[in-house]
């Protein structure tokens, strides 16, 4: 370049500035000899005006995902976490909630329902690889009411077409129990009250298959009815230091919240129990209640499928037949009394014939809170003349239309001084 | 069950909902000033609603002359309702027509009168049927056809909804209990 100076070697002018590289040079286009260097490293002053691109920005990664949806995925990850799930859990997860976000019905959904999106999708993974996770607990962790989690998890399970398989109550039951602080003693478990996990478990097992079968379960919370099976299958492995410990105690000393429906499944599944006993010959004579039926749990789980067939009888088939008196119209007639009674199963033994129970569901046995009479039969065409005074009775007449705005307008002028004097 | 008894099953009707267009612009604040029976509240909700002792029904009236009548327990008192309101419109002064009268919905219920284990028919019917019992007792069977949506309790209780016209439900009902019959 003209002007620039010469090559010390050869005396050409024709010297080029090469900025290929990190360094800049002015080489001689003749011989190639260097003439001066550019500075390879950068001073303070030059740094300051050097402006960094951080990894995502440089990839852009981050431009297409806003950041509620950021925020939420980091919630997906932090909770899959919390519960300690296997990674390929938090992928899974991960790619539903993406997958959700993209829907329109989500994206412009309030911060709330994002926030319980992030619970979904990943009660939605648990479900689909069998991992026994509860919506209670979801909940819980997200400080969510169930109201509003339950129905963003449909509408979800709806919008993304998931098949979503029932929770799983063998290893719900196993989950649930192992969580019971009862394995080991400690200042607020006393000896006589820790148990081993293997038996309690495998009790708790039978006593809720057994619930299951005689329609305790279906239809129920499962957490209430295992549980009270949690709590009887405890006791009866040592009945006679437990007895006097109630269920709401147990819980405590279990370190687990007691839901509110389990006293009710605990006096169920002992009134099961105790029509089982009745079939067993050397339980008879010793008449039992709720408390002495304990005992003996062990012996009617052993040959329970036996018990049960013996002490219930089919509901099914007797529906028809018995439906009516069941009914509680208050008209026991003959074989009517006979169902009403037996049907109860609260009565006590020895106060009525031992026939078998109807295996039924509970609400089926109960009678109906309130009568539904059967409504009278409606001659109602649709094309019937409509009177003039039948409609006349719904309009205001003139005097009622005066009254009514004066009231208005009295109600706007005192909503319009917030101070009355 | 026999044939004969499975025939009886006939639903019960407990709600119709139908639409009908009244053919004119409405003043919802001159309605809710010259009825009785009319209650207005623009900021909750944008239209008048109305009720009637007989049949015992509700009417929501939109400015656009469109309404919509529910409670009616078939579908000729749903109509004869539907009528009345309109006759109580024309009679406040609007030139209402009773154009594109149409059934909407029907809830209904029948009771199969045996118990039904839920989990397994759920397990056996999974692409129709949800039952979360954290959620609700009742199992959600959502039939293709008829398109109709089931609510199944372990009672043996059914909550039929979705359809427009009556057989419907009995079809619907006829199916479902082939399917109860043998295993649940």
């Amino acid at each position: 370049m003209p002007g620039r100076g010469r090559c010390p070697d050869c005396g050409s002018a024709e010297l080029v500035e090469d900025s290929h590289y990190s360094q800049n040079q002015l080489v001689c286009s003749d011989c190639g000899c260097v003439v001066t260097e550019g500075i390879l490293t950068t001073t303070f002053s030059d740094e300051g005006n050097l402006r960094e691109v951080t990894y995502s920005r440089s990839t852009g990664e981050n431009e297409q995902v806003s950041r509620s949806q950021q925020r939420g995925l980091r919630r997906v990850r932090d909770l899959c976490r919390v519960l300690q799930l296997p990674p390929t859990f938090e992928d899974t997860a991960v790619a539903y909630y993406q997958q959700a976000h993209q829907l329109a019905g989500i994206r412009t959904a309030r911060l709330q329902k994002k926030e319980v999106l992030a619970g979904c999708c990943v009660l939605i993974t648990c479900r689909q690889r069998n991992w026994p996770l509860t919506m209670g607990t979801i909940c819980t962790l997200l400080y969510a009411d169930l109201d509003v989690f339950s129905g963003t998890y449909m509408q979800i399970v709806k919008l993304l077409g998931l098949d979503v398989p029932s929770l799983c109550l063998v290893d719900l039951v196993k989950t649930y129990c192992s969580s019971f602080k009862l394995f080991e003693a400690s200042p607020s478990v006393p000896a006589k009250y820790v148990e081993d996990k293997e038996k309690m478990l495998s009790r708790t097992l039978q006593l809720v298959e057994l619930a299951d079968e005689t329609w305790l379960v279906t239809g129920r919370h499962p957490l209430p009815v295992i549980t009270a099976a949690t709590f009887l299958a405890w006791q009866s492995l040592r009945p006679s230091d437990r007895l006097t410990c109630s269920l709401a105690r147990f819980c405590k000393l279990a370190n687990v919240d007691l839901p509110y429906p389990a006293s009710s499944r605990l006096q169920e599944l002992l009134a099961v129990l105790l029509r089982m006993a009745e079939q067993l010959a050397w339980l008879q004579v010793l008449k039992l209640d709720k408390r002495s039926v304990v005992k003996h749990i062990g012996d009617l789980l052993q040959h329970r499928h036996m018990l049960v067939r013996k002490a219930f009888r089919d509901g099914t088939a007797e529906m028809g037949a018995g439906e009516k008196e069941l009914q509680g119209q208050g008209q026991g007639q003959g074989l009517g009394d006979e169902d009403v009674g037996s049907s109860s199963l609260e009565l006590p033994a020895g106060k009525r014939p031992s026939s078998p129970a109807l295996l039924l569901p509970p609400c089926m046995l109960k009678p109906p809170k309130r009568v539904c009479p059967a409504p009278p039969v409606s001659m109602v065409t649709g094309d019937e003349d409509i009177s003039d005074s039948e409609i006349e009775q719904y309009l205001r007449t003139p005097q009622e239309v005066r009254d009514f705005q004066k009231a208005q307008a009295a109600r706007q002028a005192a909503q319009g001084t917030p101070n009355p004097p | 069950m026999p044939a004969s008894e499975i025939a009886e099953l006939v639903p019960q009707l407990h709600n119709v909902v139908c639409t009908v267009n009244l053919g004119c612009k409405l003043d919802l604040k001159s309605i809710a000033l010259l009825a009785r029976n009319a209650e207005y509240n623009p900021k909750r909700f944008a239209a008048v609603i109305m009720r009637i002792r007989e049949p015992r029904t509700t009417a929501l009236l939109f400015s656009s002359g469109k309404m919509v009548c529910t409670g009616g327990k078939s579908e000729e008192q749903s109509r004869l309702a539907a009528r009345k309101y309109a006759r109580i419109i024309q009679k406040l002064g609007f030139p209402a027509k009773f154009l594109d009268f149409k059934i909407q919905n029907m809830v209904g219920s029948c009771d199969v009168k045996f118990p039904i284990r839920l989990e397994p028919l759920v397990l056996s019917h999974q692409q129709f049927a949800s039952y979360e019992p954290e959620l609700f007792p009742g199992l959600v069977y959502r039939m293709i056809k008829p398109r109709i949506v089931l609510l199944i309790f372990v009672s043996g209780k059914v909550v039929l909804t979705g359809a427009k016209v009556r057989n419907t439900f009995a079809f619907s009902v006829f199916q479902d209990k082939k399917e109860l019959l043998h295993s649940y």
